[in-house]
């Protein structure tokens, strides 16, 4: 590779409410132990009823533009993928385009493939850049994803955007390589006007999250000849603490190379933001040098691996904007009844 | 919840651009096509300052429809950094522990929604930093 | 001859809810009663001037026509805007029609009717019309949430307590007790002010005058007119009648402690009437928010700046008291038919001119005053009435 691209920007965004598992477990005479134990999640992160997936891409894009300190006309794509966008048809990347004030010359498109429709958005966005056909782009990952109440998706559905600047100037993370996998799998859907999601229960693990993770996370070892030790941190997709975890071992990684991407214990599953997120928790550690792999999954089924080294430019943007672990601690916990009212299972 | 008044008032709601006048150098917000203080036409967009301070506030419990799925919420007076003053929502916070004076910094939100099928209209409210 | 402009007769409805009435009919009952008070043949009538803040403007906003037929005239009709002081901008213009000898007798009809809103929202929406829609109502203001920041800036600086702002509504519900045209004939104890929820903090549910439905008419005349005719036992004269103006939006004022508009039109209003504030003992003052009364009384010169709450506990403004203030019930007891209160301040100044006022009657009345506000002073209105010379 004759120029380095990879990122040099990155922002995420976490609402401030949460419920926990046993505010929830409580409603339905769950043993909210027993569910804490199986999924490894305390709480999970609830939008106001004035925050949407447009509302915290457009928060997570200035993030990271706070961070990049470049100009927004130069961001030549935005890209951002969800599964809960605000409109059916209108596209989100318009609205976080004029927001950060990149209206202009620049190509927009929302993107959707359950929860990995943003790490979908960062190989596009990579594509664009090896191709030179523009200069930066942005690649945001967003969701406030909603779940039948008393199904067991409503302990960990949770709501974050991250953002991901993907350039060749100052790049704080170069990539290495990446790779993709995909089958037809219909482990997690929802209809067009259904409000809530439907999914195949245990269906949703082997064939479809372990599969497709080890899959391509395992191509793209072998495409750039690699191995699991070769890597000071690893993250996958969250919709649990679990299953990062299990797969994590399933291909050889150690707990420690994966635990610091885990969000997912105090936020949720945030769906397409969940590896971005993540990926954004082990950044804001970094050390010069250091490999981190990513390895996104999104139902229906596919998941998009990425293998990146970090560059000693990550010591400059230290600091410049708020971290995961900030998002993670600035928080206030509420009832089910708010909760309820929140995400519009109340009617009014 | 026009579609022409909202993608007119974007860049204002969004960004929270304004006006500098180029003569008696004056900010204002919302923008004019002269400026109000000196009756210049030689007036260039400019952009609010992120960050103010608390003035007054209020609950509010009751509003027109298209506001009324965000109540309760806070509405208050904010003077930015720039001197510049405007009326906004305070999020992020409970009534109960606002204090006039605290300083805060913009945030993008969900300014109202036309029903189920109309259109969102979004800009910029405040929180405490 | 000068060409000074009298009040010849008033009429006016009750205020309150009328769910059987339209614009028409409330229209009607005003300007009847007033042309009958006048001793006026119809055909006498120029023109119809109409202060009206809402009038049917979701569906019917020229309601001109509508007035006319309603009340068989053949006169031409004007519908002015001027928020909830559009009674009074409506007077102020009929004033200036005869003021520049172009008429001789025209009526001047304040009417809303507002209890046909009954959803949720609508108010707060019609009110917010008189305050920046797009930068403060759309950035989730409301009408009574401005006036709670002139409340908190009048507490903060002058250390006004929520006491002496619950005194104001107490006050002007004695007095509603009194005047038979009133939507709220009762007393309330002030306890129930200060223990009411808070609607957009300092400001309780209670507070805030009511929007209702009522129409008020006065007919004016010009002093050729009533010369000529000389039927008529008891005019008053329109002293002055003047307007000053501020910013729309709260944001862009320097201080939130005083409303320039009232000062201004006050001080025109004074200087015309070669009157100074001393030389009043009679006010109807805007109070649709108890700082509005005490923002007025103020502004208005008839208490010290920053006095108006320890005067108003002091029983100053109280019926009799050293300036009675609003002896109607105000906007508050009285109701809040948005263009009619305009009309209706007037009336009740005439009526106690008149030596009309029954139980609610102010001894020793010379001369009285109004102040009509828009919006959180945008606009406001300020009319003195005089006895005409006999």
């Amino acid at each position: 590779m004759s120029e380095k691209i990879g990122i040099v920007a990155y922002g995420v965004y976490i609402p401030r409410n949460r419920i926990t598992v046993d505010e929830i477990a409580s409603v339905w005479g769950e043993d909210a132990n027993e569910i804490k134990m199986q999924l490894q999640v305390f709480e999970k992160s609830v939008p106001f009823p004035d925050e949407d997936v447009a509302t915290m891409a457009v928060e997570a894009a200035r993030n990271a533009i706070k961070q990049w300190r470049g100009e927004s006309e130069k961001i030549g794509a935005i890209y951002v993928g969800s599964e809960s966008h605000p409109y059916a048809v209108k596209p989100t990347a318009t609205i976080v385009a004029a927001a950060i004030g990149a209206e202009g010359q620049t190509t927009a498109a929302d993107l959707e493939f359950a929860c990995k429709a943003g790490t979908a958005g960062m190989q596009m966005c990579f594509g664009l850049m090896q191709s030179n056909m523009i200069k930066v782009g942005l690649a945001i990952g967003s969701d406030s994803s909603q779940a039948k109440p008393k199904d067991p998706l409503e302990y960990t559905a949770g709501a974050g955007s991250a953002a991901f600047l993907i350039g060749k100037q100052n790049v704080i993370a170069e990539l290495e390589g990446m790779y993709s996998y995909t089958s037809d799998t219909p482990d997690f859907w929802r209809r067009e006007g259904a409000t809530f999601p439907s999914h195949g229960q245990r269906f949703t693990g082997m064939p479809a999250y372990f599969d497709h993770i080890i899959k391509a996370t395992k191509g793209l070892l072998e495409k750039i000849n690699r191995k699991p030790e070769d890597y000071d941190y690893v993250t996958f997709h969250q919709p649990n603490t679990k299953f990062p975890l299990r797969v994590a071992k399933m291909l050889g990684f150690s707990k420690e190379q994966v635990e610091k991407s885990l969000a997912c214990k105090y936020i949720g599953n945030t769906y397409s933001a969940s590896s971005m997120i993540g990926f954004a928790k082990i950044l804001d550690d970094a050390q010069p040098g250091d490999r981190v792999l990513v390895t996104s999954y999104g139902s229906g089924a596919g998941s998009d691996s990425f293998s990146f080294r970090i560059t000693e430019n990550i010591e400059k943007i230290r600091d410049r904007s708020k971290t995961v672990q900030y998002y993670i601690e600035n928080k206030r916990n509420i009832s089910y009844g708010l909760y309820s009212r929140y995400k519009g299972i109340l009617k009014v | 919840m026009e579609p022409p008044k909202i993608w007119r008032e974007r860049k204002e709601r969004y960004l929270g651009i304004g006006i500098m006048c180029e003569d008696c150098k004056k900010k204002n917000f919302p923008k004019t096509r002269i400026c109000p203080d000196c009756g210049s036409e030689n007036v260039k967009p400019y952009k609010i300052a992120e960050r103010g301070t608390l003035k007054y506030f209020t609950q509010i419990m009751n509003t027109g429809d298209e506001l009324v799925f965000n109540t309760p919420y806070v509405v208050g007076l904010v003077e930015l950094e720039d001197g510049i003053k405007v009326t906004a929502q305070i999020v992020d916070c409970d009534f109960k522990d606002l204090k006039k004076g605290i300083k805060l910094e913009q945030t993008f939100r969900v300014i109202a929604r036309n029903g189920k099928e109309g259109l969102i209209k979004y800009g910029f409210k405040f929180r405490p930093i | 001859m000068s060409n000074e402009v009298y009040i010849i007769g008033t009429g006016q409805t009750k205020f309150g809810e009328f769910f059987d009435l339209n614009i028409g009919d409330l229209a009607s009952e005003a300007v009847s009663k007033a042309i009958k008070n006048a001793g006026i043949g119809k055909n006498e009538i120029r023109t119809l001037f109409i202060g009206s803040t809402v009038s049917n403007s979701l569906s019917q906003s020229s309601i001109g026509g509508i007035c006319t037929r309603s009340c068989s005239l053949s006169s031409n009709a004007y519908r002015i805007e001027s928020g909830n002081a559009s009674g009074a901008a409506a007077f102020h213009h009929a004033f200036l029609s005869i003021k520049s000898g172009l008429y001789d007798v025209v009526v001047v009809l304040g009417i809303d009717k507002l209890s046909d809103y009954v959803q949720n929202g609508t108010i707060e929406k019609i009110l917010a019309s008189s305050i920046d829609y797009q930068w403060e109502y759309e950035m989730g203001a409301t009408l009574t949430g401005l006036y709670s920041f002139l409340t908190q800036a009048h507490m903060e600086k002058y250390g006004t307590t929520l006491e002496q702002l619950a005194y104001i509504p107490t006050k002007n519900h004695q007095n509603g007790v009194l005047n038979p045209k009133a939507q709220y004939r009762y007393a309330i104890p002030i306890e129930k002010f200060l223990n009411a929820k808070r609607i957009a903090d300092p400001i309780g549910r209670f507070d805030i005058a009511t929007p209702c439905d009522g129409a008020a008419a006065i007919i004016l005349a010009s002093e050729r007119y009533i010369e000529n005719k000389k039927t008529h036992s008891y005019k008053v004269k329109i002293l002055s009648s003047s307007v000053g103006s501020d910013t729309l939006a709260l944001q862009h004022r320097e201080k939130l402690t005083e409303l320039k508009a009232t000062k201004i039109a006050a001080n025109d209003a004074y200087h015309k009437a070669k009157l100074t504030a001393s030389d009043i003992n009679l006010a109807e003052v805007h109070d649709s928010h108890p700082i509005g009364e005490i923002l007025a009384i103020e502004d208005l010169g008839l208490v010290p700046k920053g006095e108006g709450g320890k005067a108003s506990v002091e029983g100053l403004t109280a019926l009799n008291g050293k300036i009675t203030v609003n002896p109607s019930g105000g906007l508050k007891a009285r109701g809040d038919p948005f263009g009619a209160t305009g009309i209706a301040q007037l009336i009740e100044i005439v009526e106690q001119i008149r030596g009309n006022a029954g139980k609610r009657q102010v001894n020793d009345v010379q001369y009285g005053l109004t102040q009509n506000v828009m919006g959180t002073g945008v606009m406001s209105y300020v009319s003195i009435l005089g006895r005409g010379e006999n």
